[in-house]
């Protein structure tokens, strides 16, 4: 049962990310996009298209020469607002530093964190599970990534751990006020990072690796990229990762058959990894710059033209996957979007996807049975990116 | 059956090499080890295979008989 829509705003020719129909009515709104829109135009801010079905999102995604993201991810970007790197930038520069991160976070070394995430999964559990109730977003989800990340891949020291959580976590979820005071203290502090680390022996790690740098036009990439770069190894995993723990939770918690399913065949947790990326997906609709005239969904843009890859809508294109809607772990036909398409694949994908499985075996193999808070529904922050921002469970503690 | 991973459009997602890790291997970067060339199936890994195919997020996988 869905309510209706709280606007009325017609989202194919007046399309807003930021409407609180979108945030409310997701699921809903999408499915009308791929259906009948399949490039919306907006009119908010310098105006916008979005592309809606998995096919040209596929194309544009893969085509960086046409769909530019040197102008940044976001559709309508404040007057100074920081780059995120290699996000914001377009080959040749974005590859050679695609090239010296992937080595990290590829499977082989995300491989090495399997136990650490476990830990990580099994502390903050024993924090609740005798509770009978958690807030899974603030006891669990908001906490596991940066545990995890921060303990190995990019190692932070133990000691500025408690302000780095405290300040992240203000930024992404604190009140709207808070967040760019926050931001300033992430960013100032990184920086100061980086500076000390460039200073020490190397360690092999990925922060000598981004210290090193890379070559931008023969010349040496200028310190703030290096910053840069480490800004969105930071923060494009946190969030995210965040999200899309709290929809596997959260649809669990409302599908007992399904974590019924996953307790007796522990085989299909990989594809419920899946299935809850491609349905709740943290990343809706990064931007593009179009360079040149394309058509594209029927529609005409210009050189110039600002667009968003609507890679929540193309994961839920039936064209690409049968009854999309339906949370499926058993489907033969999984494909989907929410790692994003072509040259930007998410750098962080294999960690996100470790870290979702082990919070599935971790929280079922505790707490086997559980509901939402009678009364209670989670509630969304929603744009360009979606977070959960809250999700009550209560169940039965094992005595 | 072979298949073959189309090396300019492979980003390393890693359905491939999951879902059929007899038939697909990553290198060290996550990418697909085998690219442009035919990589054969061997037999009853065709159906997994298949999946492989379907679920790469670039479409960068086309599969061939014999
Ligand atoms: C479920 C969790 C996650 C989801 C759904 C997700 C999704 C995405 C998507 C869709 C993109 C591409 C954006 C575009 O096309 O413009 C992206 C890029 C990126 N992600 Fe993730 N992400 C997740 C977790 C992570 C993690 C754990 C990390 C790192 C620790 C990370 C780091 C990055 C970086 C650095 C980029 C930019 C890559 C580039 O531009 O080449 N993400 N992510
Ligand atoms: S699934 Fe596709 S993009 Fe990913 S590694 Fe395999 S071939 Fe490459």
């Amino acid at each position: 049962m869905t309510e209706a829509r709280v606007t009325s705003r017609d989202m194919h020719t007046d399309f807003d990310i930021e409407d609180v129909s979108l945030a409310e009515n997701f699921e809903e709104v999408l499915d009308d996009l791929v259906a009948h829109c399949p490039v919306a135009h907006s009119t908010v801010g310098k105006g916008y298209h979005v592309i809606n079905k998995h096919a040209d999102v596929r194309k544009a995604g893969q085509d960086w020469r046409t769909f530019s993201s040197a102008d940044g991810w976001l559709l309508n970007p404040p007057d100074q607002s920081i780059p995120i790197l290699p996000e914001d930038l377009d080959p040749p520069y974005h590859d050679t530093w695609r090239r010296v991160l992937n080595p990290f976070f590829a499977p082989g070394n995300v491989a090495k964190v399997e136990e650490l995430a476990h830990d990580c999964a099994r502390r903050l559990l024993d924090g609740f599970a005798d509770k009978g109730e958690c807030e899974f977003v603030a006891d669990f989800a908001a906490h596991l990534p940066g545990l995890v990340l921060f303990n190995s891949i990019v190692p932070v020291p133990e000691a500025d751990l408690p302000q780095l959580f405290q300040d992240i976590d203000t930024y992404s979820f604190g009140p709207l006020d808070d967040r760019v005071p926050a931001f300033v203290r992430v960013y100032g502090y990184l920086d100061a990072f980086l500076k000390r680390r460039s200073e020490e022996d190397p360690r092999g790690d990925v922060i000598d690796a981004i210290v090193a740098g890379v070559d931008k036009d023969g010349e040496p990439s200028p310190w703030e990229d290096k910053v840069h770069t480490l800004l969105d190894v930071v923060f494009g995993g946190l969030a995210t990762t965040t999200h899309a723990m709290s929809g596997a939770i959260y649809h669990f918690a409302t599908h007992p058959e399904i974590r019924r399913d996953l307790i007796a065949n522990p085989d299909l947790v990989a594809n419920a990894v899946e299935e809850t990326v491609r349905l709740y997906p943290p990343v809706v609709a990064p931007a593009r710059t179009v360079r040149n005239d394309v058509e594209i969904g029927g529609v005409q843009l210009k050189a110039g033209d600002r667009v968003a890859l609507n890679y929540a809508a193309a994961s839920r294109d039936p064209a690409a996957c049968a009854d999309p809607a339906e949370f499926d772990i058993r489907r033969t036909d999984i494909v989907q979007s929410a790692f994003g398409v072509g040259v930007h694949r998410c750098l962080g994908a294999h960690l996100a996807r470790l870290e979702l499985r082990v919070t599935i075996e971790e929280f079922l193999a505790r707490i086997p049975d559980f509901e939402l808070k009678p009364g209670s529904a989670p509630t969304y922050e929603s744009a360009q990116l979606r977070t959960m921002k809250n999700l009550h469970l209560v169940w039965t503690p094992s005595t | 059956m072979k298949v073959t991973v189309d090396g300019s459009l492979c980003t390393g997602h890693g359905r491939c090499y999951s879902l059929a890790p007899d038939v697909f291997e990553p290198d060290d970067e996550g990418y697909s080890m085998q690219r442009d060339v035919p990589i054969p199936v061997p037999p009853g890994q065709e159906e997994l295979t298949s999946r492989a195919v379907h679920a790469c997020p670039e479409g960068a996988i086309t599969a061939t008989e014999s």
